[in-house]
């Protein structure tokens, strides 16, 4: 049976080219339309953007031309095409400047994924079963186009839900357009590790609900509070070029970092100093730390509001002593240090933004910052530029909440919500939305990623559709797979939302053609909106996602739309303003103001039963699970531990010996909402009554690499949230732990020996 | 006491040429599946994959070049006893000689193999030979394993020609005595031997020869395949000892493999009144003067290393003393000292019953001995991250225990084929002290091989 | 002119990312072990990042470390293979002919680095992950031993550029893989022949030390001690 046949191929316009069998089987032919710019042997570098993490560095994918076997119709094939053979960052992009981190590399991985869905797909099992079959496009459109115009005809617009990950581009416009036009509300956005507590802090301490943009090269002094921010927070490459001249770029002049955070992480392993502060009160230990600052008139008193915010007693640094576990002289010390080594810059993130009290935190820390004077001025704290006002985000967490409830409401009997309680929506005035009878998914995964969110949550929607790429715990409910382009085969847009003192838009063309029978989300999109007609079409005039870019390129810089503007645009792969290094003012005396409340943190789970606080961390190399079925990252050795294709528990080497636990041991850790198992890994870099564990394995379903490996630490976490945000408070949970048999078998260390120094004695 | 007619001596020692029982088959047949089961193992090596070893960064070796230092160690029985009593005069050695000189042989061709099992490529071995290859490039004569490959094989030509040249006359011998197809066989085999006195002028003078010459061969030998070890600047093998700790050993362990192998022989082939008790005594003493320097040997070692405190080798140092090695190392202290020296020092217990239960503590104790040497320093090279461990699978445990049920199928082989005691030299001792009772004189040297020719076959020979 | 390829790695600058470990992958057609190989130690990786504990809690200090091929100049990986596998070319480097290895191991036991790698089996690269593969760089089979080149094919090609246009090398011009995904820059790359490349100009940095310098083998990489605070 002869598997080669051949495949006439069309080129459609631009880099774009869609794939399509034309008329006679039997007569098809092999045409090699070899790419313009291709000569075998030869490579050539097109721009690209990363889209791995938020952070939205700009790439330079090496392109050569190769051989691809690919199927369309059931029909194996060779073509010619741009095969990309290694990423490197943007020398250009003033985001990453030609840097790119390790999840930035694994990227290739992403197109070339064996487990890639290749076609569309059609559920023909039971629902959760991963039982699909391939169907073209036609069927597939029909089939999303058939389930979506009922609900306009019948009045019921309202209740077709998108849920997706945060978007930070015209993907996000058009989505929202699209459903604005469609009738239905607003897209859920979630993510694992939401930033929105530290959106609202920003927005209340300096007047811009944004990540922040700390410019590290100029400042002489740093402290985290918790801020992974060499490793996986906010915009890490950007970071690390700051850091690395924070160190070594000025001669005669090193910054010092100071690291607080109860558990090591890779950024506090490059810190000169670190602080291993009671969970979830670092913001009354940067309180203290302000007072030591205003009592001792180490900074410039002018009468405003941030000195009056210390004045109280409660932050007295001798209160806050045991409350926070850092003893008065390091408090009174480091505030001598900040105010002595300026410009120093306060920043936080990660587990103290996760407590019930985390927008306190975030408040206090800004307030250091403000304080000190460094908002918005070199060597402090400054915002990336954004195209429109950032509005205050709602999140993720409650977005869930919110999307649980419309599933499971609308239906009689048996509602297939989770078991966990509902806590009250944070705006009382909006009228709660009805039910789901469609919902979309782009990239999101909170059967993994969100607490409580279980399969039965959208047992009760009647129909699902998918467009990511890959097959995931929650795409696998789906009952229409339409898979998007990988991020090399598609039309990229990204507005940073942090990293650069200056305005950046990240914009590149396709790299690669596609290499299976898929198409680009925006695309399908559009098309969906055309069949549907009316409205929808008016609202989105546009007939390729490339066209809507181009259209809104004009306006995001407002320059002339000429042909080499845009094409210029393309080749550098996105659009930044001419003096990126200027800082960026913020508003005079910083925002809102209001005097910070403090709040003391709250965790669930008894203190005496449940002696550990529990921590989940953005794995370097898995981040929230979400390049867990890279097997580059699976295989790469945790930094700190040299883990590869395993999970584990840290534990403090003293705590590990009272409670009898060896390296290697499994143990269980239980919260109140559930245990799982894995082995134990003796950490000498965390505090003894907290145990941590690394986001990104427990995949039930994601790819070979991904599935079936490990326990995912998110599923025990209790439904903590932030008390004025909303946000899930993730390092909010008590656990206990105990030992229940030898897991070495189950960690796998590329490691060996831990320390330099022999410690044994002769 | 070798109370024996020349007729009865013959008839004993070329019994087990000329006569096959159902043991032999059974024994070949049991010892052959473990050789084939190596064999097997090797090229399901070559096709799989070298993976299917426990072999990983940082070990990249184990059981493989243990196994070659172990078999290369044993293959000095036969220099020692051949040789170096051969040149000492020492006339007990006769019945033993050429048990040693097959160990020898055997053994180094069986470690010989090993530097091509352990290969990634093994079909390339040949590349280590200097041959004017297209490639245009020689073998790197700096590279120890050029040495060993040299080496070994000067060592092996020369205990080859140390073995069969005097297995000439015997085979002579055998060819006289038989008929058909053995008569055909040990014609050919026995090159025309007619026991003519200058061939026997001849073979004296060639076998005195290869005494004198095989003794540095033998030391070389095993200093190279130390030197594999000490000239890499890894902690605890970048020793300066090495070279002569290895040759110590090597001839530790090939005394207690001839020793085995005595007993071995002794039982089968029911050679109760050849293989003396008086032979496992010297040997035994032999046996306790190299355990008492090996153990000065290891002893001095250790407390070097322990007294310098350099952090790497104290890491290598302590790994074996009460890390993860430590059971292995102690049971080597036992296996090579702590049984064999009361079993070897007091007179009493120096039976052969003791001797071989010493030697057979000493070959497991000298196996150890030599992965003690490759794994831990291995295992903790300089930098600590990079260290690691090892375990062998069942692909190593097969080819090693194929090794030892190949010698034991070599050995049967060869008993088969020629008389494991050399007949023509037992024969010259026991005549050489009938002369001399008779005369009452002690001859300055060797009597004249042509006395025994003469002897009446029927008449009893007296053996002091 | 001849050059003399060396390497800077700024321990003050490195923050651990991995960044390097995970281009140098990409760039190499270095084969994944997968989990159960993993678990047997065979695992490679050209370039580590070794981590090192000081201390125990509170007081715990954290040290990262790149390690990769040092390129000796007195590599002792040289002298013990017996078929020139590993060798020393005229520019400084140490190269590992593929095609020469028979795969005796002998040099990776004898690299106190411990930065030279076996394959133990033939590279699975399930597809369509090998259209990722570099045309650049050969592919290594079950049985051979390999390492990090400096990533001698973007040499080759940057020489090979510069002499077809008849100029010289420029400082910089050429970044191994790792070299340039670094996002501190704590690793610098170029020609010690070069006198006012960067590369020479940190090689003598008070900061400056050689890893296992005292065993003799004269490696290329200075590495950059992190510096403390006198306040």
């Amino acid at each position: 049976m002869e598997r080669r046949d051949f495949l006439k191929i069309s080129a459609a316009s631009g880099a774009t080219a869609a794939l399509s069998s034309c008329g006679h089987p039997e007569h098809q032919i092999i045409r090699f339309i070899p790419e313009e710019d291709l000569q075998p042997g030869v490579a050539v570098f097109k721009p690209s953007v990363c889209t791995l993490c938020s952070a939205g560095c700009g790439l330079t994918v090496r392109v050569m031309e190769g051989d691809a076997e690919v199927e369309r119709h059931g029909k194996l094939g060779l073509i010619k095409m741009g095969l990309a053979k290694k990423l490197e960052g943007n020398p250009d992009h003033p985001i990453n400047r030609g840097k790119l981190c390790a999840r930035g590399q694994a990227g290739l991985q992403v197109t070339y994924h064996p487990d890639r869905v290749r076609t569309p797909l059609q559920r023909i099992g039971p629902r959760g079963s991963g039982k699909f079959e391939e169907i073209g496009w036609d069927t597939a459109m029909t089939e999303l186009v058939s389930k979506l115009a009922p609900l306009r005809a019948s009045n019921q617009a309202a209740s077709l839900a998108f849920l997706t990950r945060p978007l930070r581009g015209l993907r996000a416009e058009l989505i929202a357009r699209f459903l604005e036009a469609f009738g239905a509300p607003r897209a859920v956005t979630f993510e694992t590790f939401d930033e929105t507590v530290l959106r609202h802090a920003n927005a209340l301490s300096y007047g811009q609900p944004q990540l922040p943009t700390f410019d590290l090269a100029r400042a002489n002094y740093a402290i985290s509070f918790g801020a992974d921010f060499l490793g996986t927070w906010n915009s890490p490459v950007a970071q690390a070029i700051g850091y690395g001249e924070f160190r070594q770029g000025r001669p005669g002049r090193r910054g010092k970092l100071v690291m607080v955070e109860s558990r090591l992480s890779p950024t506090g392993a490059n810190a000169d100093e670190w602080i291993p502060a009671r969970p979830g009160f670092e913001g009354l230990l940067a309180l203290a730390i302000g007072r030591v600052l205003v009592v001792e008139k180490l900074v410039p008193m002018d009468g405003n509001g941030p000195a009056s915010w210390f004045g109280g007693p409660d932050f007295a640094p001798e209160q806050v002593e045991k409350p926070t576990g850092v003893s008065l002289a390091t408090i009174t010390r480091i505030a001598r240090e900040l105010a002595a080594q300026q410009p120093a810059v306060a920043m936080i993130g990660g587990a103290p933004l996760a407590q019930t009290n985390g927008l306190f935190n975030a408040q206090a820390v800004n307030a250091l910052n403000v304080l000190l004077g460094n908002s918005g001025k070199p060597g402090g704290v400054g915002f990336t530029p954004q195209p429109s006002a950032p509005v205050v985000p709602k999140s993720s967490y409650r977005n869930l909440e919110e999307l649980i409830r419309r599933a499971s409401t609308g239906r009689a009997g048996v509602s297939g919500v989770s078991s966990r309680p509902i806590s009250p929506s944070n705006n009382p005035a909006e009228s709660p939305l009805g039910p789901v009878n469609v919902l979309l998914i782009y990239e999101a995964n909170p059967v993994f990623g969100q607490p409580g969110f279980t399969a039965g949550a959208l047992a009760q929607i009647p129909f699902i559709a998918s467009f990511g790429c890959f097959i995931d715990e929650t795409s696998v409910l789906a009952d229409l797979i339409l898979p998007d382009h990988s991020p090399l085969e598609s039309w990229l847009d990204v507005v940073p939302e942090s990293g650069s003192l200056g305005a950046v838009v990240s914009l590149a063309p396709p790299a690669l053609r596609p290499l299976h029978d898929t198409r680009s989300m925006p695309d399908v999109l559009l098309e969906v909106a055309h069949r549907l007609g009316g409205q929808l079409g008016e609202g989105l005039p546009w007939a390729t996602f490339e066209e809507m870019l181009r259209s809104a390129a004009a306006q995001l810089t407002g320059a002339i739309d000429t042909n080499d503007y845009w094409k210029k645009t393309l080749q550098q792969g996105g659009w930044w303003g001419r003096d990126s290094k200027q800082p960026i003012h913020v508003l005079a005396g910083g925002g809102t103001h209001a005097p910070i409340e403090p709040s003391l943190p709250e965790f669930d789970g008894d203190e005496r039963e449940f002696p550990f606080h529990f921590l989940p961390y953005a794995s370097p190399a898995l981040l929230d699970g979400s390049t867990a079925h890279l097997p580059w990252m699976q295989e790469l050795p945790d930094v700190l531990t040299s883990a590869m294709w395993s999970v584990w528990v840290e534990i403090n080497p003293q705590t590990a010996g009272r409670l009898n636990i060896q390296q290697g041991d499994l143990v269980e850790v239980a919260s109140r909402h559930g245990q799982l198992q894995a082995p134990a890994f003796l950490y000498p870099a965390i505090a003894p009554d907290v145990v941590a564990m690394p986001v990104g394995q427990g995949h039930e379903h994601f790819t070979r690499y991904a599935s079936g490996r490990g326990a995912n630490p998110i599923s025990i976490l209790a439904p903590m949230t932030e008390e004025s945000v909303g946000a899930l408070a993730w390092a909010a949970t008590r656990v206990q732990i105990r030992r229940v048999g030898d897991g070495r078998k189950q960690l796998t260390l590329f490691g060996g020996g831990m320390r330099e120094e022999l410690r044994e004695k002769r | 006491m070798v109370t024996k007619t020349i007729a009865e001596i013959n008839e004993d020692l070329l019994r087990p040429v000329f006569h096959t029982t159902w043991r032999f088959w059974v024994a070949a047949v049991v010892l052959g599946m473990g050789v084939v089961a190596a064999y097997a193992t090797f090229f399901y090596q070559i096709s799989a994959g070298f993976g299917i070893t426990g072999i990983n960064r940082p070990v990249f070796w184990g059981f493989y070049v243990t196994n070659f230092v172990f078999w290369i160690g044993i293959s000095h029985a036969g220099t020692l006893i051949s040789a170096i009593l051969r040149l000492a005069n020492a006339t007990w050695r006769r019945p033993v000689t050429r048990c040693a000189e097959v160990i020898t042989v055997f053994a180094l061709s069986i470690g010989a193999l090993f530097p091509i099992i352990h290969l990634g490529r093994p079909w390339l071995f040949f590349w280590l030979l200097p041959y004017p290859s297209e490639r245009r490039i020689w073998p790197n004569f700096r590279s120890p394993l050029l040495w060993d490959c040299f080496a070994i094989l000067t060592y092996l030509t020369g205990s080859l020609a140390f073995l069969l040249l005097p297995v000439i006359p015997d085979w002579a011998l055998v060819r006289d005595k038989s008929r058909g197809w053995r008569k055909k066989l040990y014609t050919t085999l026995a090159f025309g031997w007619g026991g003519t006195g200058r061939q026997w002028h001849r073979l004296e003078s060639a076998m005195h020869i290869m005494a004198i010459v095989i003794i540095p061969v033998a030391v070389s030998v095993h200093t190279i395949v130390s030197w594999d070890f000490a000239m890499a600047p890894i902690p605890m093998w970048h020793s300066t000892i090495f070279g002569p700790y290895f040759v110590a050993g090597a001839i530790f362990s090939g005394i207690a493999a001839l020793i085995i192998a005595m007993s071995c022989l002794r039982k089968f082939l029911h050679l109760e009144q050849y293989l003396q008790p008086i032979h496992f005594d010297n040997l035994g003493k032999l046996l306790l003067m190299m355990s008492l320097l090996w153990l000065y040997f290891v002893f001095a070692e250790r407390l070097t290393v322990w007294y310098g405190n350099a952090p790497a080798e104290m890491s290598v140092f302590l790994s074996t003393q009460r890390g993860p090695f430590a059971p292995l190392f102690w049971t080597m202290v036992v296996c090579n000292f702590l049984i064999p020296f009361p079993l070897l020092a007091i007179k009493k217990l120096r039976t052969i019953a003791g001797t071989t239960l010493a030697a057979s503590t000493i070959v497991v104790g000298m196996w150890l001995e030599r992965f003690l040497i490759i794994v831990p320093s291995l295992s903790h090279k300089y930098l600590p991250y990079a260290w690691g461990s090892y375990r062998p699978t069942w692909a190593e445990l097969t080819i090693t225990a194929g090794t030892f049920t190949g010698m034991a199928l070599l050995y049967l082989l060869f008993a088969k084929f020629v008389p494991i005691i050399s007949v023509w030299e037992l024969k010259l001792g026991t005549r050489h002290r009938a002369t001399q009772a008779l005369l009452e004189i002690v001859p300055a040297e060797e009597p004249l091989l042509e006395e025994v020719a003469d002897l009446n076959p029927n008449v009893a020979l007296e053996d002091s | 002119m001849l050059h003399n390829w060396a390497m800077v790695v700024d321990l003050d600058r490195c923050t651990g990312c991995e960044a390097c470990v995970v281009a140098c992958r990409a760039e190499n057609n270095v084969p994944t072990a997968g989990p159960d190989q993993a678990a047997r130690g065979r695992a490679i990786h050209w370039i580590r990042v070794e981590r090192y504990f000081e201390g125990d809690f509170p007081d715990v200090r954290v040290k990262f470390r790149p390690v990769l091929c040092q390129q000796c100049d007195d590599a002792p990986c040289e002298p013990v293979c017996p078929t020139y596998a590993s060798y020393h070319t005229q520019e400084g480097l140490n190269a590992q002919v593929y095609n020469r290895c028979i795969g005796t191991r002998y040099c990776a036991n004898a690299c106190p680095y411990t930065v030279r790698f076996f394959n133990f089996f033939n590279p699975i690269w399930e597809k369509p992950l090998h259209l990722q593969l570099n045309p650049d760089v050969s592919v290594r089979e079950a049985g051979v031993v390999e390492k990090c080149t400096f990533c001698v094919q973007r040499i080759k090609t940057a020489e090979i550029n510069a002499e077809a246009e008849k100029r010289d090398l420029n400082d910089g011009e050429i970044s191994p893989a790792c070299v340039q995904s670094c996002p501190t820059s704590a690793l610098v790359f170029g020609d010690l022949n070069d006198g006012e490349s960067k590369v020479s100009r940190l090689s003598h940095s008070t900061r400056g030390r050689k890893l296992l310098g005292e065993l003799g083998t004269g490696p290329k990489i200075t590495y950059l001690e992190r510096e403390t605070f006198a306040w």
